[in-house]
């Protein structure tokens, strides 16, 4: 799985917000008691805040409690490909996981 | 423990055994201090004495061919997952180095001994079970434990001896010499590469165990503050996965991504992944979890049958559940918890058990001849069908003898192409990762001394992860192959347990202050990574010393072709691959190291 191109983080990002489907896997799936969940966000790190927002139950767990990025141990996958990219810009169609970060055995 | 006069937390000393004629002959070695810095324990010191004391050629069922037990510093130190202990033999099911490992109590056992290994020799001349007694040996009959599984085989000598006793035993695939019978101990399984095969030819049914000399380490207060952070820090998110749900978490993340081998490896998405997935397990048939001895993750995670049948308990692995299921095109959960819980009971290894039914089954759509009748063989998703070639496979009978020594031998002697679907490196079936979409694992796999094994390669973390871009040239992807390759070594050969390895904020600097705190020796960073690739080193020397050439690291011939999406793994950038591994290794363009010099020590 390739990663993405690098990019400084940002706060602010030139594109809209937008809702997307995040699909949850494992840990993450058993806390929330759903398969996904819809969040907002204009890139990965706005997207995480959202999520933390409207899945409570994986802050702090899963996700950090303030800015809903994953803890060591979870990662997004976007478009299929792992990314620690906080300033990731999101789009249309853009498919979003959340999973263990060690995803093989 | 017992004073330390030495490396700490190491005894020095290699107990030989020979067997022969009713008896047993034994004797002590000692190990070369420089052993401990080179190899370190574990895997590495089990490969290095396997690689010293086993002849080339030596038949992999003969009694010239040792089969080695090796514990490490860190067992018994209370260093959390340390309590691991290595096998090695030359493999019955691949001809090349057969290594694996397993955990708990044991190890202990073993290491209370006085001993850090144990090699065993000859061959009994009647079925027997070993008791190793501190430094007292002596052979007793075993016929009233043959056809038992290795578990209620452990319950009964226990019941015997004394609970202090600790047991391997083989069950009756090993007796039967299926050649991926594992050996198993305290509920867990070395699994891999046939050491079962190898103890059943030796006619030992058992080894029970015990022993009261712990070493001391050089500096245990130093070791025990290591451990308590260690400890602590096993506990957080970057086990979660392991603690809260275990590796089948892995089938429906898998499937979405479509990496779950179904089907024999035709595709990577099963349309039954929901109901054998993990969450599933969790939510509707979870029973609890166990913990290895001195272990603070407990991945061990256990499940029962719902299907109103016999209700049947089992543990749970990932490899277990692919293997078994998707892999087979098997969706009830309920199959799958008896498929597993039969592997663990004959005794064998269950990927290889599954790849070599899927193998079967896909003989059957295609048409080929086994020799059988055609309902005899297995179709895909037979669950029925699927438990009957399991317990054939044990006895060895039926189809179940072909399918006893594996797909790549089955397909020999099956012919009719065959070999086109036996989906194995070396001899050893491919784990459940499907290699066409991963291509630093399938580097790795091609390339790994015991066959296709994800735990030795561990590449799969290289792609499943943002470390690699996907367009990296060959150096790059070789040098991140050989270095996940290295890191599975150490950790492997420190006996600390994989899933510990994202709670280490750097594995080599971490495990070189336990190392230091352990021995006593002023072990650094570098010599950890100078000892990972040292391992691997002498498990390639072994392979050379047995026959081993380059047309064998190589993948399967389904990976190396287009799929019904055109993904494959394109044999000439597999080749380029191969290359450029074998330039970061240091080795000749035939994959040879340059330097075999640890032979000689």
């Amino acid at each position: 799985m390739a990663q993405h191109p690098q990019q400084s983080i940002a706060t602010a990002s030139p594109h809209p917000p937008l809702q997307l489907t995040v699909e949850l896997f494992g840990v993450p799936r058993l806390l929330a008691g759903s398969r996904v969940i819809a969040a907002t966000g204009a890139n990965l790190a706005g997207l995480a805040a959202d999520l933390v927002r409207r899945a409570p139950s994986l802050a702090g767990r899963v996700l950090d409690a303030e800015s809903g990025w994953p803890l060591d141990g979870y990662s997004f996958v976007v478009d299929e490909q792992f990314t620690r990219d906080r300033a990731l810009p999101l789009q249309a169609g853009t498919t979003v996981i959340l999973v263990a970060s060690a995803a093989g055995g | 423990m017992t004073a330390r006069t030495g490396i700490g937390g190491v005894h020095e000393r290699l107990l030989r055994i020979h067997l022969h004629d009713g008896s047993s002959e034994r004797w002590d070695e000692p190990v070369p201090p420089e052993h401990y810095r080179d190899v370190i324990g574990g895997i590495g010191l089990a490969s290095l004495l396997l690689l010293q004391i086993c002849p080339p050629g030596a038949d992999p069922l003969g009694p010239e061919n040792p089969l080695i037990f090796a514990t490490s510093p860190f067992a018994g130190t209370g260093i959390t997952t340390a309590s691991k202990i290595a096998v090695a033999a030359r493999s019955p099911q691949t001809g090349m180095i057969g290594d694996s490992l397993s955990s708990s109590y044991l190890a202990l056992a073993l290491k209370r001994t006085g001993h850090d290994a144990i090699a065993i020799t000859g061959q009994a001349d009647h079925w027997s079970v070993m008791v190793v007694d501190d430094g007292a040996i002596h052979l007793r009959p075993a016929a009233a434990l043959l056809g038992l599984s290795p578990g209620e085989t452990a319950n009964r000598l226990r019941a015997e001896l004394g609970a202090a006793f600790r047991v391997a035993a083989i069950g009756p695939a090993g007796e039967q010499g299926v050649r991926y019978a594992a050996i198993a101990n305290d509920g867990r399984l070395a699994g891999r590469t046939g050491g079962g095969a190898m103890m059943g030819a030796k006619r030992l049914k058992a080894i029970a165990v015990r022993g009261s000399a712990l070493p001391a380490a050089a500096d245990p207060r130093a070791v025990a503050a290591l451990a308590r952070d260690l400890a602590a820090r096993s506990l957080g998110p970057a086990t979660a996965k392991y603690r809260e749900i275990g590796t089948v978490a892995n089938v429906s993340f898998f499937n979405r991504m479509g990496l779950l081998p179904t089907q024999n490896f035709q595709g990577g998405q099963f349309d039954g992944a929901e109901s054998i997935s993990g969450e599933t397990l969790r939510l509707e048939h979870y029973t609890g979890k166990h913990a290895c001895a001195a272990c603070t993750v407990g991945c061990e995670h256990h499940y029962r049958t719902t299907d109103g049948g016999v209700e049947t308990s089992a543990r749970m692995e990932y490899e277990t559940l692919f293997a078994l299921g998707s892999l087979c095109g098997v969706s009830d959960p309920n199959v799958v918890l008896r498929a597993s819980a039969l592997c663990d009971d004959l005794g064998m290894d269950a990927i290889s058990a599954g790849g070599s039914v899927a193998w079967a089954m896909e003989c059957r759509e295609r048409g080929v001849d086994l020799g059988v009748a055609d309902e005899e063989v297995p179709r895909w998703g037979d669950g029925a069908a699927l438990l009957r070639m399991l317990r054939q496979i044990g006895a060895r009978e039926g189809l179940g003898d072909l399918l006893a020594d594996g797909a790549r031998a089955a397909a020999a002697r099956v012919g009719q192409g065959s070999d086109a679907w036996a989906m194995h490196v070396k001899g050893l079936e491919l784990p459940g990762y499907d290699p066409r979409k991963l291509p630093t694992l399938a580097l790795g796999l091609a390339v790994a001394a015991r066959g296709a094994c994800h735990n030795r390669s561990s590449a799969y973390e290289v792609d499943l992860s943002d470390q690699l871009d996907a367009d990296a040239d060959a150096r790059a992807r070789a040098t991140a192959a050989a270095a996940a390759e290295d890191q599975a070594a150490l950790l492997d050969s420190l006996t600390l347990c994989k899933f510990l390895r994202h709670a280490l904020g750097d594995v080599h600097e971490e495990s070189a202050a336990l190392h230091r705190a352990v021995t006593g020796l002023l072990t650094t960073a570098d010599d950890l990574h100078a000892a990972g690739a040292r391992i691997n080193a002498v498990k390639k020397a072994f392979n050379l010393a047995q026959g081993w050439t380059r047309a064998l690291d190589t993948l399967p011939p389904r990976v190396l072709q287009p799929d019904s999406d055109g993904a494959h793994i394109d044999p000439v950038w597999l080749n380029r691959q191969i290359d450029a591994y074998y330039h970061v290794r240091g080795w000749d363009q035939e994959g040879r190291p340059a330097d075999l010099e640890v032979r000689k020590r």
